[in-house]
C-alpha cells in the first residue's frame, strides 16, 4: 500500500501546502468581512481569523512531518474513483428534467458496473433500484420525489 | 437522585410507534454493523435525513438513530468473527480472538458469547448513562460562557491526544470543521461570512449536506479502493449456545471492560476503537498466563465487545448534558438535534426530558431487543456478509442523493454534498479522519458564541477565561490530556498502531 515512499511523502507535503494556502485565503477573507456594528468586543472577524492562524500553524507542522498517507489509485480504480462522483452528479442534474426513475436508473446501473457487475446484471439492478426505491420512498414513506419534466410532458399528451 | 426523567422516558419509548421505530433501528443497525464496508456513523448519516423528512418528532429520530448506533456495535462482531474483517473500527479487537474461535469450529459459541458480552456492556453503559447524566447536567448548570469555551478547548485537546494516528492531522480536521461552521449569517453583527453572495449559503452549510458528503460519498470511493480480496466466510458452526463455564470465566472481564468502555465513551471525542483496544490490552495483561490470548480465548472476545457497547452508551453522556459529543457518531446525532433547533446542554434534561429520557429508556429496551435478535437470528445477519458491493454501493448512493435532495429540494445542495465528499476522500487519502471535522462543525457556533459572550461580559478582558475555579480545572485537564501522550508514549503507540490498522483496512470510523 505504501509502495513508493518518496511519492507519498510528496503527496503529504502537497496536501499540507494546500491547507496552508487555504488558511491564508480564509484568513484574508475573514479580515475583510463587512459589518456595521457588533454588540461584542470581538466582532465577526476575530474568530475566523484566529482559526486561519491555527490552521496555518498546523499546516506548517504537517508539512515538516507529513506522516502516513495512502497511495493514490491507478488504472481501473482511478477510472472508478472518477466515474462514481460523475454518476452522482449526473443523477443530480437529471432529477429535475428526467425525473427520479431515470436519474436513479442511470446512477445505480452505472455504479453497479463500476463495482464489477456485468452490463446485463447492472441494467437489471438499475431497473430494480429505480422501481424499488421509488416504491419505498414515494409510496411507503411518502417522501416527495421529482417526477421529472419529461414524465409530466408525456402525461399531458 | 432524581430519576423522574427516566420513568417518563419509558412512557415515551414504550408507545407502539416508538417501540416499532426502536426495533427497526436495532435491526438496521445490526445489518449495518455486520456489513464489512460501513459502520454506525455511515448508517446514521444515511438515515438521518430520511427520518427528518418523514416528519418524525425529535425523540423518535433519536430513538431510531440510537437503535442504529447500538445495533451496529452488536453487528460489528459478526464480520469480525466469521470473516476476520471487522465491520467497523470498534470491532477490530474482536477479530483477534473471535476469528480463531470460529476457525476451531466454535463460531456459534463465539457469536453467543460476544452477543452476551455486548448485552452486558450495553446495559452497564446505559445504567451509567442514566445515573451519570443528571449529575453531570447539575454540575454543568453553573457553567457560564467562559466555562463553556474552555470546555470546548478541553474537548479538542482530548480529541487531539487520543484519536487518530497523528495529533496534528486530528486538530487540522477540528479546525476545518470550526471554519465550515463560520459560514453564513453572523447573528450578533448581521454580517454575512463566506457566503459568496449565494442565498443558499446564508443559513450556513447544511449539516445533512456535510455529513452525507463526508460519510457516504467519500466512503463509496473508499470501498471501491479497498474491495475485499474475497476472504473466506466461515460457517456458523458448532453449538450456538455459550458454555456455562466460558460465561463464568468472562464475568469479571465483562465487568471491567464495561467500566473501561463507559469511561472512555464519556471522554469527549474518544470512541469504541480506543475503548476496545484498552480493555483488550488490560485483560491480556491481567489474564494471559498461558498465552491463549489471540488464539481463541473467550475473554479476549468478551472484553472488546463489552467495552465497545458500553462506549456507545457512555458517549451520550457529554453529548446530552454538555452538548459536547463523546464520539463521531454522537456528533452526528447532536447535529440531528440541531436540525430540530434543539441545542443540547445542561438545560436539555429539564426542558426536554422526553428526549433524554426517551433516548435512555429506548437504549435499555433496545439492548433487550438486540439480544433477542442477535442470539437466534445471527445466521440471517451473517448472510449480509455475502452482499456484493455492486448492490451495496449503489444503494448507499441512492440514499445519499434522496437524503440530501428531500431535505432541501435543491440540486445545488446535492452538488455541494458531492464536492465535500470528493474533498473528504482526498483528505482521507492523506490520512485525515472525517470525525474531527464533524465534531468541529457541530461545536463551532457554540464555541464562538460563548467566547464572544464571555468577552462581552468582561468588556474584552481575556482573564475571564481563567478566572473561575471550574475553568481553571478545565484548563488543567486540557493541559494534562495534551501532555499525557508524551508520558504514556509507549502505550499510546500501541493504541495508535491498532487505530492505524483499522484505518489502513479502510474501515469506517466510529
Amino acid at each position: 500500500m505504501h509502495g513508493d515512499h518518496g511519492a507519498t511523502l510528496r503527496h503529504g507535503r502537497i496536501g499540507a501546502a494546500a491547507l496552508f494556502v487555504f488558511a491564508l485565503v480564509f484568513g484574508w477573507m475573514g479580515s475583510r468581512i463587512e459589518y456595521s456594528f457588533s454588540s461584542d468586543p470581538l466582532g465577526p472577524r476575530t474568530f475566523p481569523v484566529a482559526l486561519a492562524v491555527v490552521l496555518a500553524g498546523l499546516a506548517i507542522l504537517n508539512f515538516v512531518r507529513p506522516g502516513r498517507n495512502e497511495a493514490w489509485p491507478r488504472g481501473a480504480t482511478l477510472v472508478g474513483a472518477i466515474a462514481l462522483p460523475a454518476l452522482v452528479a449526473a443523477c443530480a442534474l437529471l432529477l429535475g428534467p428526467a425525473g427520479f426513475l431515470v436519474a436513479i436508473f442511470v446512477m445505480t446501473a452505472g455504479s453497479s458496473r463500476v463495482f464489477g457487475a456485468s452490463w446485463p446484471k447492472a441494467i437489471v439492478a438499475g431497473v430494480l433500484h429505480a422501481v424499488g426505491w421509488y416504491l419505498l420512498f414515494a409510496v411507503l414513506l411518502e417522501v416527495q420525489l421529482p417526477s421529472g419534466d419529461l414524465f409530466k410532458m408525456l402525461v399531458k399528451r | 437522585m432524581n430519576l423522574d426523567y427516566l420513568w417518563h422516558g419509558f412512557a415515551v419509548a414504550l408507545t407502539p410507534t416508538n417501540l416499532l421505530i426502536g426495533f427497526v433501528g436495532a435491526f438496521l443497525g445490526t445489518l449495518i454493523g455486520a456489513l464489512p464496508a460501513i459502520g454506525p456513523i455511515n448508517g446514521i448519516a444515511l438515515l438521518l435525513p430520511i427520518a427528518y423528512t418523514m416528519g418524525l418528532p425529535p425523540e423518535s429520530t433519536m430513538i431510531l438513530l440510537a437503535g442504529i448506533y447500538c445495533g451496529a456495535e452488536y453487528g460489528g462482531r459478526i464480520s469480525s468473527i466469521l470473516l476476520n474483517v471487522p465491520g467497523d473500527a470498534g470491532a477490530v479487537m474482536t477479530a483477534l480472538d473471535g476469528h480463531p474461535l470460529a476457525k476451531q469450529g466454535r463460531a456459534g459459541e463465539a457469536l453467543a458469547i460476544s452477543g452476551l458480552a455486548s448485552f452486558f456492556g450495553g446495559t452497564v453503559g446505559t445504567i451509567g448513562l442514566a445515573l451519570f447524566a443528571p449529575a453531570l447536567a447539575a454540575l454543568a448548570i453553573g457553567f457560564g460562557p467562559a466555562e463553556y469555551f474552555v470546555l470546548m478547548v478541553f474537548a479538542f485537546a482530548t480529541l487531539g491526544s487520543m484519536v487518530g494516528s497523528d495529533p496534528v492531522k486530528t486538530l487540522v480536521g477540528c479546525t476545518l470543521g470550526l471554519m465550515l461552521a463560520t459560514v453564513g449569517l453572523d447573528p450578533t453583527s448581521g454580517a454575512y461570512r463566506y457566503t459568496f453572495d449565494e442565498p443558499e449559503l446564508g443559513d450556513g452549510i447544511e449539516f445533512v449536506v456535510l455529513v452525507i458528503g463526508l460519510f457516504s460519498i467519500s466512503e463509496a470511493i473508499n470501498i471501491l479502493e479497498h474491495q475485499s480480496k474475497g476472504g473466506e466466510i466461515l460457517k456458523v458452526a458448532g453449538r450456538s449456545l455459550a458454555r456455562l463455564d466460558d460465561i463464568r470465566r468472562c464475568v469479571w472481564t465483562a465487568v471491567r471492560s464495561s467500566v473501561i468502555g463507559f469511561v472512555v465513551g464519556v471522554l469527549p471525542g474518544t470512541g469504541a476503537s480506543v475503548a476496545s483496544a484498552i480493555s483488550y490490552m488490560t485483560e491480556k495483561r491481567l489474564n494471559d498466563r498461558d498465552g491463549t490470548f489471540g488464539k481463541g480465548d473467550v475473554r479476549g472476545l468478551a472484553a472488546p465487545e463489552a467495552a465497545n457497547n458500553a462506549t456507545a452508551a457512555g458517549a451520550f453522556v457529554p453529548m446530552l448534558t454538555l452538548g459536547v459529543p463523546g464520539s463521531g457518531t454522537t456528533a452526528v446525532m447532536l447535529g440531528a438535534l440541531m436540525l430540530y433547533n434543539i441545542q443540547p446542554g445542561p438545560q436539555l434534561l429539564t426542558e426536554r426530558p422526553e428526549i433524554v429520557g426517551g433516548l435512555v429508556a429506548s437504549m435499555f429496551i433496545g439492548n433487550l431487543i438486540l439480544l433477542a435478535l442477535n442470539l437466534p437470528m445471527v445466521k440471517i445477519f451473517a448472510r449480509v456478509l455475502t452482499l456484493p458491493n455492486w448492490i451495496l454501493v449503489p444503494s448507499i448512493l441512492v440514499l445519499s442523493v434522496v437524503g440530501v435532495y428531500s431535505t432541501h429540494s435543491s440540486v445545488l445542495s446535492v452538488l455541494i454534498m458531492l464536492g465535500i465528499g470528493v474533498v473528504g476522500w482526498m483528505l482521507r487519502k492523506l490520512d485525515f479522519e472525517m470525525a474531527p471535522i464533524i465534531l468541529g462543525f457541530v461545536l463551532g457556533k457554540v464555541m464562538e458564541v460563548n467566547l464572544r459572550n464571555a468577552l462581552a461580559i468582561s468588556g474584552g478582558e481575556l482573564s475571564i477565561l481563567w478566572s473561575s475555579t471550574i475553568s481553571q480545572v478545565l484548563w488543567v485537564m486540557a493541559l494534562t490530556v495534551a501532555v499525557a501522550p508524551w508520558f504514556l508514549a509507549r502505550r499510546m503507540k500501541r493504541l495508535r498502531a491498532v487505530e492505524a490498522k483499522a484505518e489502513s483496512a479502510g474501515l469506517p470510523e466510529d
